[in-house]
């Protein structure tokens, strides 16, 4: 799994926003604001994780039961899949 | 060619058409030797501005002039630590109010009714399309020869008391805005940045901008009262 070139996180007031920059913002308005596990998994997805580490992850950072890790990463990357973040 | 100087800074405009000279007028300055920056339109970028533009006709002389503000915008983060933000701002009590919205949503009703309520000491700045610009460690609002069809402005400058994010409501209230809220509805009133370059000189502006300054959700209609609420809510202390 990667993140599409072109979209990039940034920091501002503290909060996560995705930025389309170029190519990448032809198919994409607006802006993505990303929760503290939204920001976490990207991280991870920029450095090409694919789902069951994401999930890896997410356990080994919170206290978080297996399930409900699962299905928090399906669900972040089946938004990005939406807005076509993914490639 | 001429000279105009805006937010602090003297500009080379090096424009075909002379709708553009009309526009500047109030900020012409003589030519200087060495401006902070040269802007021109090409021909290829008119052009797509006309065919971008679907919803009225619109001239090659002001597509120009659309084209050349959006290259000076562009510039001002990475080369002057300035930058546009979509907005009406008026100063009252020597003070600078950013009023930004969706298009539509009644930036310039809003301002015109300070103007009503509050009488002559309120002066519209920018209608639709200031420059905001630190100086020193304070952020200021500038007037640009850009302010929208009305063109409510002037050539002046005030250090910026708040952001205010418009919304149409039954009744007036104004509340702080969470920083989530502040950020998204300021990321939606900025001119988007293209590259990784311009990204990251506008968006550390923009965090300082946001963490100095503090931003407020008005629900307002179009009674007097509005502009009476909104002042209130960003003078508390008075």
């Amino acid at each position: 799994m990667k993140i599409r070139n072109g979209f990039v996180v940034r920091t501002v007031a503290g909060e996560s926003v995705v930025i389309a920059l170029k190519e990448a913002s032809k198919n994409f308005n607006g802006v993505i604001r990303l929760n503290e596990t939204g920001r976490f998994l990207w991280d991870r997805l920029e450095s090409g994780c694919e789902e069951g580490e994401l999930v890896a992850a997410l356990l080994q950072e919170y206290d978080v039961a297996e399930d409900i890790a699962k299905n928090d990463v399906a669900n972040f990357v089946e938004k990005l899949r939406g807005a076509n973040i993914l490639e | 060619m001429f000279y105009i100087k805006m937010a602090d800074l003297t500009i080379a405009i090096d424009n075909r058409y002379g709708h553009i000279v009309d526009l500047c007028k109030d900020y012409i300055v003589e030519e200087t030797v060495i401006p902070h920056m040269t802007a021109r339109a090409t021909e290829e970028e008119i052009d797509k501005e006309i065919s971008l533009t679907t919803d009225r006709k619109v001239s090659r002389a002001y597509a120009e002039s659309i084209c050349v503000y959006r290259n000076i915008c562009k510039r001002l983060p990475r080369e002057f630590g300035a930058f546009l933000v979509h907005s009406a701002v008026i100063e009252y009590e020597g003070e600078a109010y950013a009023f930004a919205a969706a298009s539509g949503t009644g930036k310039s009703t809003h301002i015109s009714l300070w103007k009503k309520h509050f009488g002559d000491g309120v002066r519209v700045i920018n209608g639709d399309k200031p420059i905001m610009r630190f100086k020193g460690d304070k952020l200021f609002a500038y007037g640009t020869p850009w302010c929208g069809k009305e063109r409510y402005g002037e050539n002046s400058s005030a250090p910026l008391k708040a952001f205010c994010f418009l919304e149409r409501a039954e009744t007036n209230s104004i509340r702080r805005a969470t920083s989530s809220e502040a950020v998204s509805r300021m990321l939606s009133q900025i001119l988007t940045p293209e590259t990784l370059e311009e990204l990251d000189a506008l968006f550390p502006l923009l965090d300082r901008a946001l963490s100095e300054t503090p931003c407020y959700i008005l629900g307002c209609n179009i009674s007097e009262e509005a502009a009476e609420v909104a002042y209130r809510g960003m003078n508390t202390n008075k």
